[in-house]
């Protein structure tokens, strides 16, 4: 009767549930496995191509550098350019203090966070290279540091967490 | 008394220096066993102030005749925007175009410069330039002492 009252009336039809399969199917485990953080091979590239490389965009604006960050993603889709990765550097916080020389010499401060985003990229040709350049640098906004360079292993363990007892431990050893 | 002393401390000596190793391989086994962690990043977290309830901005209600002006502005807006970006996208292919005429010619002209301009610029990278500024810096600016702390959570694993 409940299956009657409803405004569903085929749910007391003989058809219902006709196209159901996923019960026919073997029941999956879900995998619980912690991803690894592991770095990628870097690409060399090879003479008419550049391998891995970094752009590097450093402000102290946040909503500025993640929208030009954003838009460069774009840009190199558009373009039919490689993108591997996008992300963010951990912030910075820095502490401005100055000496106010009238009388009692006292120390204001500001606190200025400085944040950076990067975009990589595989497989930019030469000929293609100053091009980009060129559409980056006009499109750069105010106050948005731009770098660009090439992918090494530094770059990728300046993003992971210091180990201070494996290297103490390392030092020990040797 | 002399030979038996020095010989029970050589022993146990080595025995202890051996356990030690031991253990300080299997300490390192385990901490090379946990994967390196990626620093967490601030800007993700959302700070709890901001999710208190409290902070709650009225609008102030608009005339018809203001909405209406703020739409029809913000077409205008779009439709300049789209003539740029269109602007933007057919000076892109122009340069590729005359790149691709360029090196068409170059390469009738001799192999070997041709062969020299499509190779890599190895002095491109590293590349780096200041964005353009609201207010440049002053020639004859004396700025007061001062410090800068860096104040950032050093994160260890």
């Amino acid at each position: 009767d409940a299956l009657l009252a409803c405004h569903r009336f085929y749910r007391s039809r003989p058809t219902h549930g006709i196209g159901k399969f996923k019960y026919l199917l073997p029941k999956e485990v879900p995998k619980k496995k912690k991803e690894k953080v592991q770095m990628k091979e870097i690409d060399a590239g090879t003479e008419y191509q550049y391998g891995d490389v970094n752009i590097q965009m450093t402000s102290y604006d946040l909503c500025l550098v993640e929208h030009f960050a954003q838009y460069v993603h774009r840009l190199c889709n558009r373009l039919s350019i490689r993108v591997n990765e996008s992300y963010a550097m951990p912030t910075k916080t820095n502490e401005v203090l100055f000496m106010e020389e009238r009388g009692s010499k006292m120390q204001l401060d500001a606190v200025l966070t400085t944040h950076q985003r990067v975009v990589q990229i595989r497989g930019l040709s030469s000929t293609f290279a100053p091009i980009l350049l060129e559409i980056i640098q006009s499109n750069q906004p105010e106050g948005v540091h731009l770098l660009m360079k090439q992918h090494t292993e530094a770059d990728f363990k300046s993003r992971l967490k210091s180990r201070p007892e494996l290297e103490e431990l390392l030092a020990e050893m040797s | 008394p002399c030979r038996a002393q020095p010989k029970k401390k050589k022993k146990v000596d080595v025995k202890k220096e051996q356990a030690q190793k031991e253990r300080m391989k299997k300490k390192l086994k385990k901490l090379e066993k946990a994967a390196p962690e990626l620093i967490p990043i601030e800007d993700f977290i959302t700070p709890l102030k901001y999710s208190e309830s409290n902070r709650v901005r009225s609008l102030p209600t608009l005339s018809p005749e203001e909405t209406e002006r703020r739409v029809l502005l913000l077409k205008k807006w779009c439709l300049f925007k789209q003539k740029q970006d269109e602007a933007e996208k057919k000076a892109i292919k122009a340069l590729v175009e005359s790149q691709q005429e360029a090196l068409k010619e170059l390469r009738l002209e001799s192999e070997e410069l041709y062969e020299a301009a499509i190779r890599r610029d190895e002095g491109l990278f590293p590349f780096e330039r200041e964005g353009p500024s609201y207010t440049p810096p002053l020639p004859g600016y004396d700025p007061p002492e001062g410090k800068c702390i860096d104040i950032t959570k050093v994160y260890t694993q």
